[in-house]
């Protein structure tokens, strides 16, 4: 995936003003900044759920250019802004998206994908509304991965988590680099120390 | 990577939003509450003598419509917004194809106002002492009917979910094209009730017909754009 020039403006502010690089598999992209500097911003431009007001972000699987639209199921995103579905349990939730996103395989790989982020097999059948912020962000880890996506977005990835949480994300991502190229958005210094590069956006 | 079928998107979406609606029962406690006040109300106010004998079919065809409409647009209408709330939307856009997002919810809602029809329709007939002289005229009409409201009002809730105060803006979008319908709808009742056979209710549903047709067409090449721009 490269990005070119991305500029975003809402209304009169400019959140982001000329950002490019590029993400490659084995190589794990931070794009840092302060608060409001537009890292999530970017992440959701880079997902497509946002349009660029200028610039331009391609997609290249060798040497072809894909359209917009078939990025999405190459995509695993996770965001402080993306939930999950609260009346359904962590399990119903992974069973949804694995079946839109042609992966369900029975319910044996969706627990794995869920004990992997250190939600344990009690948890699978509660409803995700009863979950506190901590044991909601693994979910949504597990949600991000599971159709072993070539891209990952993920936005503060380990908010709300704790140490075991934190070292888990770190696991995660290292399983995932080899095949995966992988944006982290954070201003966390241990997120950080994940990336390869780096993009500072100065906010 | 291989894709889901749109058919098993769909019913994936469909199976979530039956699930969240038994567990939640938001749309199903607003559609009932409405259901049962308006159907009380009229019953209490007008009852199966209220109205002279040559008004009856039309007048007591219309109310039955206004029922069932107001009704499930209580319900109907927050089929996309819950999304936008709830920040869900997005976990949505990434993983499902419109067509299927648009074809599951619109499976959802013609589900939810078949329900309301089955229950409301005998209830309102046995109270309001209404003889239907075709009643699978009445049956042909309340499915068409149903499935034109519901295609209508998921297209609409389509549009004001994506728009900020959305609320406001339900009214102003599905007036025109609900209105033409809710008169067909309603002729066609008039028709089953007053005429035995299918006769009577063809241009009725000729008309009901049309009009779905007309908006599942323009919902089909929209729906895209409005869902992920």
């Amino acid at each position: 995936m490269r990005f070119e020039g991305v500029v975003k403006r809402f209304g009169r502010q400019k959140v982001l003003a000329g950002v490019s690089g590029e993400l490659r598999p084995g190589r794990v992209l931070v794009v840092a900044g302060p608060n409001g500097a537009g890292k999530s911003t970017l992440l959701c431009i880079l997902a497509g759920l946002l349009r660029p007001s200028a610039g331009d972000v391609r997609y290249l699987k060798g040497d072809e250019v894909l359209p917009r639209e078939a990025w999405y199921p190459l995509l695993g995103v996770a965001a402080p802004d993306m939930a999950l579905y609260e009346e359904l349990s962590a399990l119903e939730n992974l069973r949804l998206f694995a079946r839109l996103r042609c992966c369900h395989e029975g319910d044996e790989p969706l627990g794995a994908a869920l004990e992997e982020v250190g939600l344990a097999a009690t948890h699978h059948h509660k409803l995700v509304g009863t979950f506190s912020s901590g044991m909601r962000q693994r979910a949504k880890l597990a949600q991000a991965v599971l159709h072993r996506p070539a891209v990952l977005l993920l936005d503060e990835p380990s908010a709300n988590l704790d140490e075991d949480g934190h070292r888990r994300v770190g696991t995660l991502l290292e399983r995932l680099k080899p095949a995966t190229a992988i944006a982290v958005a954070t201003n966390d210094p241990r997120e950080m120390a994940w990336g390869d590069e780096k993009i500072e956006l100065a906010g | 990577m291989k894709r889901s079928s749109l058919l098993a998107e769909s019913l994936a979406i469909l199976w979530k939003e039956l699930a969240s609606e038994l567990r939640r029962r938001v749309a199903l406690s607003a559609i009932g509450l409405f259901a049962v006040t308006t159907l009380v109300a009229v019953a209490y106010q007008i009852g199966p003598y209220g109205l002279a004998e040559q008004d009856r079919p039309f007048l007591l065809s219309a109310l039955l419509w206004i029922i069932l409409f107001f009704s499930s647009m209580a319900g109907l209408a927050r089929v996309f917004v819950k999304e936008e709330d709830s920040h869900t939307a997005p976990t949505l856009r990434l993983a499902a194809r419109p067509h299927a997002v648009l074809l599951g919810k619109l499976a959802f809602n013609f589900l939810l106002l078949l329900a309301l029809q089955v229950i409301v329709v005998p209830l309102y007939c046995g109270v309001m002492g209404l003889a239907v002289a075709s009643a699978s005229g009445l049956a042909l009409v309340m499915l068409a009917g149903g499935a034109a409201l519901a295609i209508t009002a998921t297209f609409v809730a389509a549009l004001i979910a994506r728009a900020s105060g959305s609320n406001a803006l339900f009214p102003i979008l599905a007036l025109p094209l609900l209105l033409p319908l809710l008169v067909a709808a309603i002729a066609g009742t008039r028709a089953a009730v007053g005429s035995p056979g299918l006769a009577a209710v063809l241009p009725a549903l000729r008309a009901i017909s049309s009009l779905g047709g007309v908006t599942m067409v323009t919902a089909l090449l929209l729906f895209p754009a409005v869902w992920r721009d």
